[in-house]
């Protein structure tokens, strides 16, 4: 009886401990992109949809953070954050439609030719999945070490 | 196993965290950089080629260098045939620095006029292409473009001869007197000669004059071309060889019937 009841803590305590962890890096990437899109807002002006893609960005990724975080010590955190690495990946490619940014307006088009920023951008979120893969692998070694035979 | 997942999760952070600081530090550069395009002013080379000037002044007051400054003007056609084009290039514009340049496109007349006889005598429109590109922080390539159409006035228009006026010179030659006028509707003034070869029916020569011209811009001419023939070589109608010359260009000769 006394058992179960310190394991019970034992896992309030680290549910506790996990959605504060999660709430933190929320509110701290929350931060983030407030001072992002203050530090943004004159361009927001001239390029339609950019604040928009900047919001929709951070809501999936905080979203997937945090259920990362929640989920923190099985496996399913490894799918969220490799699915996170993904979507990054993924929404920079489709948002920046290939590297190569247009607008116009006016009389006047804009040209921004962001290629080399995304190229950098996948590598590091390549990274980020083999990072994710990694620890996968090592969850499931390391799972497989303690299992009592 | 952790240590490498943990250097690889520190290092790529710490890569992230560089990558958008510096995007958004240099998106957000940019707007402290100031460009002032001066009044674009129109002249003529010592090549009496016609050119239009415009003083670029460019103060970047950013976190970075500005690479690659160019600014490219064409002038084209309704066809969209290019007629002229330029490029002003500035290799790199430090941090704090300010530089003051003047772009220039020259055209030359001559060539404008002789591949389409329309911009002579006909009001118009030429395109111009604008383009300003940059490399901001020296490494992401940022351009902006627009087109715009600039009225373009003709030097002759509304040439026109008037009928030829024969009077008795001597006992061998008439005297001929043909009156000319047109309109300088460009923006530059216009000063050369007019050429008249007089044609009978059958394309022989009669006789030749010509006759200074000076129009300013915007202003009208009216003026004769005097000449002496012989009575026996004229015909009741025929043609003018006409052609004008002049430092900025030369044109003809082309062909009026007259009779």
């Amino acid at each position: 009886m006394v058992n179960t009841n310190t394991g019970f803590k034992k896992n309030l305590r680290g549910i506790a401990f996990r959605a504060l962890k999660a709430a933190i890096k929320g509110i701290l990437f929350y931060i983030i992109y407030f001072v992002l899109s203050q530090l943004l807002a004159p361009v927001s002006t001239l390029v339609p949809g950019l604040q928009q893609m900047i919001e929709t960005f951070f809501i999936v990724y905080i979203v997937l953070m945090i259920v990362g975080d929640l989920t923190s010590g099985t496996i399913y955190q490894h799918f969220f954050n490799a699915a996170k690495a993904l979507f990054v990946i993924g929404y920079m490619l489709f948002s920046l439609g290939g590297g190569v940014f247009g607008t116009s307006f006016e009389n006047v088009s804009l040209m921004v030719d962001l290629r080399m920023f995304l190229v950098i951008a996948v590598l590091l979120s390549l990274l980020g999945l083999a990072k994710t893969v990694l620890q996968a692998i090592n969850y499931m070694s390391e799972k497989a070490e303690i299992t009592p035979i | 196993m952790r240590i490498p997942i943990r250097m690889i999760g520190l290092a790529t952070t710490f890569f992230w965290i560089f990558l958008i600081a510096f995007a958004v530090t240099a998106v957000y550069s940019l707007k402290d950089v100031q460009f002032d395009f001066g009044e674009p002013q129109t002249g003529t080379t010592a090549d009496n080629r016609l050119f239009f000037s415009m003083p670029i002044s460019i103060f970047n007051r950013g976190f970075y260098d500005i690479g690659y400054f160019n600014v490219t003007s064409q002038i084209m056609r309704e066809d969209g045939a290019i007629v002229a084009s330029g490029t002003t290039f500035v290799p790199v514009i430090r941090k704090g620095e300010e530089i003051t340049t003047t772009h220039m496109v020259t055209v030359s007349i001559g060539d404008l006029l002789q591949s389409n006889q329309n911009f002579l005598f006909n009001n118009t429109e030429l395109r111009i292409c604008e383009s300003v590109g940059m490399k901001v922080a020296e490494m992401i390539p940022v351009q902006a473009s627009t087109n715009f159409s600039v009225p373009w006035g003709a030097p002759l228009y509304g040439f026109a001869l008037g009928a030829p006026e024969y009077s008795t010179y001597n006992a061998t030659h008439l005297r001929v007197v043909v009156p000319v006028s047109f309109e300088n509707h460009s923006f530059f003034d216009l000063a050369g000669t007019i050429q008249l070869r007089m044609l009978d029916s059958i394309s022989a020569f009669v006789g030749y004059g010509q006759t200074p011209v000076e129009a300013r811009q915007s202003s009208s001419f009216n003026g004769h071309v005097e000449f002496y023939v012989e009575p026996s070589e004229l015909t009741r109608s025929g043609s003018f060889e006409v052609s004008f010359l002049s430092p900025i260009f030369n044109y003809g000769p082309w062909v009026i019937p007259y009779g």
